[in-house]
């Protein structure tokens, strides 16, 4: 019956705080939540760009009336057969200039038809099924297959830096190929007409690609974590009084912790990513200098919200509370686990809020694919505007909290 | 007479509270004042405006030349709180060497004024020893060495004995008596009646104002009390002031 009493004490103090009352009732709701909305989608609006040169024109044997030319179109045919929710499809006329972009993460593929793909298309098609009965003006005729050997592929440049993007891409080309082909009553199997090449030659893995947004979540965790109840502690313990007593300015005091945690957190990735690079071989071939400074600049901006949250929290159970409040969105829809490119359209301007979403962007376009500082200066300077707006903050936070000690 | 402090007017509320209602008081230099008044009587309110922590809501005051708050002046400014505020998983020594860092004391200087204030507290054998493992007193002690280190001209010290021995306490005493005639100004709050004699000049607090001020000597013959406890108990319950 003791055990009933302390049971008893638990439920009376949880129901005279709002915040633990709310804490037990939305967090599992929010989890669950953010979980569905987020993780639901495919991908889509991919970027691909096609450089089609196809004429459209095919030469076939026919019984009746020797060698002719009818016109196909069938590159044509297959870009409209592509599913232009899924892939963006932007038209150019420079392959070179497509594999470019593709490269700088400007679209995720590049897809070329050589001039004479029509023509090899059907002829391939007919060699394999054999002679095949056509409409032609007004007169059904029976093409047949011709001697030649020509190659019908189309090349498509991937970017497979994005392991949860990459197949849905293939798929799209692959489902086109088999729709174009049923057309053609041909039994080609679509791979046979992809010649395929890829950025990373097949290298990134599932767990490649998580492993800088697992680095960026486990760093805003504990240094949230860790500055938040620091803070906290120092307040209620009265040494903040002390400091702010002290001929020391609120963002001297502010500076201090962002430093040292800041440095913390350097300290806390290379870790990370010594550990992933040796012991599970996570994919990693950009410069470590660029990825300190991502995480410079990042945990600095993380010291601002865990400043502006241990004003709000009295003790560090309540800092705790609100840790989890700002935490749980930021980790589930910051594209750590999953894709930004497969979430549902409403829910990415809310992904795009969230510096987490610009630190896991960078990380990852520096480990993964190797960018330069060069290529990854609006994530950075998001991150940096973030930063300066929570040192100012944290200040005033500062300033406040000194009142309030 | 040169004053250190002066506040007027000051008041300040905290939801349905009325911390200070309207509070006037003046510091001499070179003097202890002691504050008087029950738990929740504005004591602390009062010290936290009075060190900048805390905003008034209508009222001003001028310490050392300038209006509080003001950065120029918390190089002077010494401050004990209630609360133990130093770090208890460091040394005594790292303490005050932290605290020597943001009022940029020298290493070496820090090291000296601890040796002589040590002295004072007796804490010479503890200096190297973790805070959180000392006594409550001891910390008490470790907490007012802090306050003093860098020798501030106004200093606030926040009920400085509690938990401290009756001849620890004497010597406490003694030193901020040394202090004082040194010009150094003190306020000291205290619900020892033992403490109160030995200020120059005590003043009682009750529901945020002042409600009666003087040497000790004055509010005993005023009140024709035997004892300071007497002579505030008089006072309070004729709830105005005698003076």
């Amino acid at each position: 019956m003791k055990s009933w009493a302390v049971a008893k004490n638990v439920f009376r103090r949880v129901g005279k705080d709002p915040r633990t009352l709310a804490l037990i009732i939305f967090t599992p709701l929010l989890f669950i939540l953010m979980y569905g909305y987020s993780f639901a989608g495919s991908p889509k609006h991919l970027k691909v760009i096609i450089v089609n040169e196809d004429n459209g024109l095919a030469s076939v044997r026919t019984e009746q009336v020797g060698r002719i030319t009818i016109e196909l179109k069938l590159a044509d045919k297959f870009v409209n057969a592509l599913n232009h929710e899924t892939l963006e499809i932007i038209k150019s006329a420079n392959f070179d200039y497509a594999q470019k972009q593709v490269k700088i993460g400007q679209a995720w593929a590049a897809l070329s038809f050589p001039k004479n793909f029509s023509h090899a298309l059907i002829n391939a098609a007919l060699r394999m099924t054999g002679p095949k009965e056509i409409t032609h003006e007004g007169q059904t005729i029976r093409v047949l297959p011709s001697e030649g050997n020509e190659n019908p592929l189309a090349v498509v440049y991937l970017d497979d830096g994005n392991p949860f993007i990459m197949p849905t891409l293939l798929q799209e080309l692959s489902q086109a190929f088999s729709n174009l082909l049923a057309e053609q009553q041909g039994a080609l199997k679509p791979v046979n007409l992809l010649e395929i090449h890829s950025v990373y030659n097949n290298k990134i893995t599932a767990l490649d690609y998580t492993a800088p947004g697992v680095i960026g979540f486990a760093l805003t965790l504990i240094t949230i974590m860790l500055t938040v109840i620091s803070i906290v502690r120092e307040r209620t313990s009265g040494t903040l009084t002390r400091l702010l007593i002290a001929p020391v300015r609120p963002w001297e005091a502010s500076a201090g912790y962002m430093l040292a945690f800041a440095l913390i957190a350097l300290f806390q990735a290379a870790e990370l990513l010594l550990v992933s690079y040796y012991l599970f071989h996570i994919h990693f071939v950009g410069n470590p200098a660029w990825i300190a400074l991502i995480i410079f600049v990042y945990t600095i901006g993380l010291q601002g919200v865990a400043t502006l949250l241990s004003t709000l929290a009295r003790n560090e159970f309540q800092a705790v509370q609100y840790i989890l409040v700002i935490l749980i969105p930021s980790i589930m829809m910051s594209g750590v686990f999953w894709p930004l490119e497969a979430m549902p359209p409403q829910i990415q301007p809310i992904a795009w809020l969230s510096p987490l979403t610009y630190a896991n962007s960078a990380l990852r376009e520096v480990m993964l694919r190797g960018r330069e500082l060069s290529d990854i200066t609006m994530q950075l300077g998001v991150l940096a505007g973030f930063a300066l707006l929570m040192l100012i903050l944290s200040v005033q936070s500062m300033r406040r909290q000194a009142y309030s000690a | 007479m040169e004053l250190t402090l002066r506040a007027q007017g000051l008041k300040k509320r905290f939801k349905e509270r009325q911390a200070l209602a309207g509070l006037n008081l003046s510091l001499e230099q070179g003097k202890i004042y002691g504050l008087i008044g029950h738990n929740g009587a504005g004591k602390t309110t009062l010290i936290r405006i009075l060190c900048g922590l805390l905003r008034p809501d209508e009222g001003e005051a001028h310490m050392l030349g300038w209006r509080v708050p003001s950065f120029r002046i918390q190089s002077q400014l010494g401050y004990m709180p209630q609360e133990i505020a130093l770090y208890p998983d460091l040394t005594v020594m790292q303490n005050l060497e932290f605290f020597g860092d943001l009022y940029d004391l020298p290493k070496e200087q820090v090291r000296e004024r601890a040796s002589s204030l040590f002295e004072i507290v007796r804490l010479q054998e503890q200096r190297h020893q973790v805070v959180g493992t000392l006594s409550g007193g001891m910390q008490r002690r470790v907490s007012l060495c802090v306050s003093l280190l860098h020798k501030p001209r106004m200093i606030f010290l926040d009920e400085p004995t509690v938990g401290v021995d009756t001849k620890l306490r004497r010597a406490i005493w003694e030193h901020l008596e040394q202090l004082a005639s040194a010009d150094v100004t003190i306020f000291v709050t205290t619900h020892l009646m033992e403490e109160a004699t030995r200020c120059h000049k005590i003043g009682l607090l009750y529901q945020g104002q002042l409600l009666t001020e003087g040497t000790p000597q004055e509010l005993l013959t005023r009140t024709g009390a035997k004892t300071l406890e007497e002579a505030f108990t008089i006072i309070e319950d004729q709830g105005v002031s005698p003076r």
